[in-house]
């Protein structure tokens, strides 16, 4: 389990030499000697496009190692994490709704959130089903990702998100093709199963926020 | 923090890689494989099979077996006693040749022997002389090949030359009855042999078997130790002025060399020089053909790393981001791993038994010959190698290519 995620002089190696500019000096996650995120909040982290919002999410989780100052899970700093623990935590404590989403578009919807589902033994089949249908997707259960809508896929991402225990939900423009009542739905799912969890959430944005209440905002 | 615990992929990841996997790739491999590998056991097999024989010794058959030459200095004019004898830096300089296998020395008598037989009524009697050599080297095994001080009786084995030179050569114009081998194995000899002291001593023996090896009147080993010792005690002991050798068939051509360049005749065992080139031509295609069979082979082993290779890039999307779900590299690589094994297991197999397929056609020939008796372990070891070897090659390039992959993205 991680209490806590915490960011000391965090950069992206592409930024190094930036250090001066004002976007960078005024960012309130970069180069801070020590932002932490605990278990239980509700962080929106909003900037412009080409920030680093991604990037911030992808150092956390641990698929990117570009960066300059550490990261500590409680305490421990995560450059020392090997492979095993890393996939251990990916699968128990640190659940990641990409951009990109990374849907199997040859897979069927059902398919693509049993393939992480069989991982984590997390969910059952009618609870995965009933969280389609409260994002309206049920009836797609058969179809291949990729003759999904953008926006339909996204909430696809959004169930399998959470098709595992985490202590932290990682969100990476997670509502970007939704509209506010979609935005609505996939944010009160977000909020229920991280608070029946008592994890946290950080979620990021430009400008098309997740719809939570007590959404403490960061810029970037 | 918990640590991970490996989960199988399961169906899912199948299904997934499955898409890129061409079985028309796989199947070209296994196929070329297979023709490869069963070359390089057959051929193994086969040279195997030509050398040994049922009961599991070196062959008999001179035809496919090494060859063996007997060694000796070039005697120039009259030789003076000693000037023809090899010394013991000389016997040791041969046998670090790479060509000689195995290196025997001739022990020449040190007493004067006279062997005495009845024929017909009547007698005869002549100076012999006698050599011993390492009973290994010998091509027949007579019974009771062997002396004993306490029951002595001398076992001889005769150059088989000798009877034919006594048949064709002496007999007929002395008008003495022809002989076969049989009825001289029957004849009593009594062999008087006279030491340093003069005194004779009379022991009884038999020609006990001809051999077309040896060009010379051979007995035990033990014997002649023996001999040596009760007749000359306290001798020198003389150093050999033969020795023979039994050769590697693939390396004649440096023997010869060798030969040349240290003036050493191989006067006798001159009838296995046909024979020799016959193992030498033996080994030389077995060797061709299990080179073709190696490239092959590799040729195969190549199309398989490309066809990992192929699968590899094509699925790296896909099992980054897989891997982003939380499977680790291990997960995902254990299907691909699995298939490769099976494909090579599948590809020894199948060779190990067309090697099987092919030896029972040549087995019944070769058992004619007294020959055949390999045991295919020998084979069964290299089939076995090749499938640890080139699945281990395999499962590391799948693991190292994941390894990066986690490392640095899709």
């Amino acid at each position: 389990m991680i209490e806590t995620i915490t960011l000391s002089d965090l950069l992206p190696k592409v930024f190094d030499g930036m250090q001066h500019e004002p976007a960078i000096a005024r960012s309130e996650v970069w180069l801070q000697q020590s932002l932490t995120f605990s278990r239980g909040c509700r962080i929106s982290i909003e900037a412009e496009s080409g920030g680093g919002k991604s990037s911030l999410l992808a150092f956390i989780y641990g698929n990117r190692t570009d960066y300059l100052g550490t990261i500590r899970f409680d305490g421990r700093d995560t450059s020392s994490l090997d492979i095993d623990t890393r996939c251990g935590l990916r699968r128990r404590s640190l659940a990641l709704l990409p951009q990109e989403m990374r849907l199997f578009g040859e897979l069927t919807v059902m398919e693509n959130i049993l393939l992480k589902n069989r991982l984590t033994d997390c969910k059952s089949e009618r609870e995965i089903t009933t969280m389609l249908e409260r994002l309206g997707i049920a009836d797609k259960a058969d179809t291949r990702a990729d003759r999904l809508s953008i926006g339909q896929q996204q909430r696809v991402a959004a169930v399998r998100a959470v098709c595992q225990p985490f202590d932290f939900l990682l969100l990476d423009e997670p509502v970007s093709h939704l509209d506010e009542c979609r935005n609505r739905e996939v944010a009160s799912l977000f909020d229920e199963e991280a608070r029946s969890q008592g994890a946290g959430i950080i979620t990021t944005s430009v400008g098309h926020a997740l719809l939570l209440d007590n959404l403490t905002v960061i810029r970037l | 923090m918990t640590s991970h615990t490996s989960t199988s992929a399961g169906a899912p990841v199948r299904h997934l890689l499955r898409r890129n996997i061409s079985p028309a790739q796989l199947i070209g491999y296994a196929v070329a494989n297979i023709v490869g590998l069963s070359i390089i056991l057959t051929a193994l097999m086969f040279y195997a099979d030509a050398t040994i024989t049922p009961g599991g010794s070196a062959g008999t058959d001179p035809y496919l077996s090494s060859s063996f030459e007997v060694i000796s200095k070039r005697v120039e004019g009259i030789g003076l006693t000693g000037a023809a004898m090899f010394t013991p830096a000389e016997i040791a300089d041969i046998k670090a040749q790479p060509w000689a296998k195995r290196v025997g020395e001739f022990t020449p008598s040190q007493f004067t022997v006279n062997a005495s037989v009845s024929l017909g009524g009547r007698g005869l009697s002549s100076y012999l002389f006698m050599e011993s050599i390492p009973d290994d080297f010998f091509d027949i095994h007579p019974r009771d090949w062997d002396f004993d001080p306490t029951h002595p009786f001398i076992p001889v084995v005769l150059s088989k030359d000798y009877l034919a030179l006594y048949n064709f050569g002496f007999a007929t114009p002395q008008g003495l009855p022809q002989l076969s081998e049989g009825v001289i194995s029957s004849v009593p000899v009594t062999f008087t042999i006279t030491g340093v002291d003069g005194r004779p001593v009379t022991i009884p023996g038999g020609i006990v078997g001809f051999s077309s090896r040896l060009n010379t009147i051979a007995v035990p080993q033990s014997f002649m130790d023996w001999a040596n010792s009760r007749f000359s005690p306290g001798a020198p002991a003389v150093q050999p002025g033969r020795l023979i050798v039994e050769c590697d068939p693939l390396l004649s051509a440096d023997m010869d060399r060798y030969l040349i360049d240290h003036d050493l005749d191989t006067s006798a065992d001159r009838a296995d020089e046909g024979t020799g080139r016959i193992a030498r031509f033996t080994a030389i295609a077995s060797g061709v053909v299990s080179i073709i069979g190696i490239v092959i082979s590799a040729m195969a082993v190549g199309i398989l790393f490309l066809s990992i290779w192929l699968i590899l890039q094509k699925s790296r999307s896909r099992l980054y981001r897989l891997m982003l779900l939380g499977y680790s590299p291990r997960d995902v690589g254990q299907q691909l791993e699995r298939l490769v094994a099976l494909i090579n297991l599948g590809v020894t197999v199948t060779a190990v038994a067309a090697m099987f397929a092919a030896r029972s056609f040549w087995r019944p020939a070769l058992a004619d010959l007294d020959l055949g008796g390999a045991s295919a372990l020998q084979e069964i070891a290299v089939a076995a190698a090749f499938f640890l070897v080139v699945t281990g090659a395999n499962i590391a390039t799948i693991r190292r290519h994941l390894h990066r992959l986690w490392l640095h993205g899709a």
